[in-house]
């Protein structure tokens, strides 16, 4: 499994996927920053009680949509590299097997979010300092803010994995994948058993842990699915 | 050297009703280089294809090294090299990189790079990024990819598709000298026979998804005997006047044909000819080229 992801990881060189992965939480951090610079008197008063907690929910409202795109068009690049001269033929006549590679590109997928998601945290604190919020950083507050959509979105990593692997034409993955990123910023009218509404970490229990098991759960039958068909097709 | 590399029984791949590849038995033995033959569209890559494991035979199975490819497919394929069809390489990548993606996958230590690539003589391009590589260069890079597990058996799908003449000649002059130098056992597929004449030990010629002739090329070459044509006035006569002399003439085109024989038999052919008075105008040899025989066996529809 290591070397399938050493492999994957020497074909995602210069391919603005580690650009892609960076410019995200970038984003988020730069637009609260633009947030906080241009409204700080007013934004101060409202988030007076918890300025921490303030900037930390500001910021992971902005990071969902954000990690919805991101997830879709990392998926997308991914599987894009074995599309462009159809080198799955090539990587599939070695002797790895097709779990292995699926599996493989799902990892790495999530790695490299998850890698997004970290530096979403340390962006938000290194903001938090700039904007003079105190030394007093609510740690596990921004663990959650940082990881927990991350872990609820799961589901979406293996749907656009198995979307875009198994299609050719990269249009559809991209489209379902917008879409689902504009379904999750209105998530907040939807019934809990949505899966669009789970990375807002919203639900009736008011534990933000329902939404987490769901997108674990429900991202591992998903993947699972997705492995199946995979490992059924015929390679083209 | 008796010793079946490949193996097929019955394979077929059935595509919703089409018939891709139809009771297909492969026998390829070890050290041989297999050209395996078939117009465009006969089921050659299909059959590649199912060979290494790339799709599922609809019947039929697959023994490659005496194994089960159904059931031992992963540790076939660490013993086989392969390219289908066009080469699949990451643009992105320069051709050590490209090398470096696969060879951790096999397994196969970091130096084998370096030595593969001089093999097909690319260790001077290794840094350049593959996109920028003709269609040769990438074959080429294809052909290291397939070496970077010291492979035991080499299935080639069209490695000269599309290449130039010089490029032809490259590849195939390499194709030939693996078996001797490293006891490889080869699958090179081609629709053009010519170039199978000059590399191939074997041939399997298939037609439509059913194999047509599965020989030596000498077995494909006998079919390819010359004959001698007569032209002489009076063809009836002179063909009914060397048939009472107990020879055995056959009558064609207006021109008499008499199978491949010695010289002497062929001037006293002549001398009768002459003695009866019949004009003779032209007496030349007729080879049947391999193209003739691919053409026969094809049905006609074969590309050259």
């Amino acid at each position: 499994m290591l070397s399938i992801l050493a492999s994957d990881f020497i074909k995602i060189r210069r391919k603005l996927i580690w650009f892609l992965i960076f410019l995200g939480p970038f984003g988020v951090v730069a637009l609260q920053a633009v947030n906080f610079g241009l409204r700080y008197d007013y934004l101060t008063k409202v988030h007076e009680k918890d300025l921490w907690a303030g900037l930390i929910g500001e910021a992971g409202y902005l990071a969902i949509p954000a990690l919805m795109l991101g997830l879709t068009l990392i998926a997308s690049m991914i599987s894009n590299i074995e599309h462009q001269t159809n080198a799955w033929k090539q990587l599939l006549a070695l002797p790895v097997s097709k779990l292995r590679v699926f599996t493989g590109k799902f990892l790495l997928t999530a790695l490299l979010l998850f890698v997004s998601s970290t530096f979403l945290l340390l962006g938000i604190i290194v903001l938090g300092f700039f904007l003079k919020f105190g030394a007093d950083v609510p740690l596990l507050a921004l663990l959650k803010m940082a990881y927990f959509p991350y872990l609820a979105a799961m589901p979406f990593i293996a749907l656009q994995i198995w979307l875009s692997i198994t299609m050719k034409n990269q249009a559809i993955p991209l489209v379902i994948g917008i879409v689902g990123t504009i379904l999750s910023l209105m998530s907040f009218r939807f019934p809990d058993w949505m899966p669009w509404k789970w990375p807002s970490l919203t639900n009736g229990w008011n534990d933000p842990l329902y939404s987490v098991t769901f997108g674990l759960v429900c991202g591992l039958a998903i993947y699972l699915i997705g492995l199946l068909d995979f490992a059924r097709k015929d390679v083209k | 050297m008796n010793e079946l590399i490949i193996e097929t029984n019955q394979l077929t791949k059935k595509f919703s009703k089409r018939y891709a590849v139809e009771n297909i038995d492969l026998k390829i033995k070890k050290g041989e280089i297999y050209g395996f033959l078939g117009p465009n569209g006969a089921g050659k890559t299909t059959t590649i294809r199912m060979l290494l494991g790339l799709a599922k035979p609809t019947k039929g199975s697959i023994h490659i090294f005496g194994k089960d490819m159904k059931r031992e497919k992963l540790n076939v394929l660490k013993r086989v090299g392969s390219l289908v069809e066009y080469p699949s390489y990451y643009g992105h990548l320069n051709a050590y990189e490209n090398l470096d993606a696969l060879r951790i996958l096999l397994d196969a230590p970091k130096s084998r790079i370096n030595e593969v690539l001089s093999i097909v003589r690319l260790s001077n391009e290794a840094k350049r990024p593959v996109k920028g590589f003709s269609l040769g260069m990438k074959q080429r890079l294809g052909i290291a990819a397939a070496l970077l597990g010291n492979p035991e058996l080499l299935i080639l799908d069209e490695p000269t598709n599309g290449l130039d003449p010089s490029g032809i000649l490259e590849i195939r002059e390499l194709i030939k000298s693996m078996p001797k130098e490293h006891g490889i056992t080869i699958l090179v597929s081609s629709h053009l026979l010519s170039e199978m004449d000059q590399m191939a030990t074997q041939v399997g010629i298939i037609s439509k998804g059913k194999m047509i002739f599965q020989d030596s090329i000498e077995a494909l070459r006998q079919r390819a005997q010359s004959k001698i044509a007569i032209k002489v006035d009076q063809t009836e006569q002179a063909w009914r006047m060397l048939l009472s002399k107990g020879r055995q003439a056959e009558m064609d085109n207006n021109q008499i044909y008499l199978p491949h024989t010695s010289d002497e038999e062929i001037s006293t052919v002549i001398g009768d000819l002459v003695h009866d008075h019949f004009s003779v105008y032209r007496v030349q040899e007729e080879k049947k080229s391999l193209e003739d025989i691919f053409l026969e066996l094809t049905g006609g529809e074969g590309s050259l």
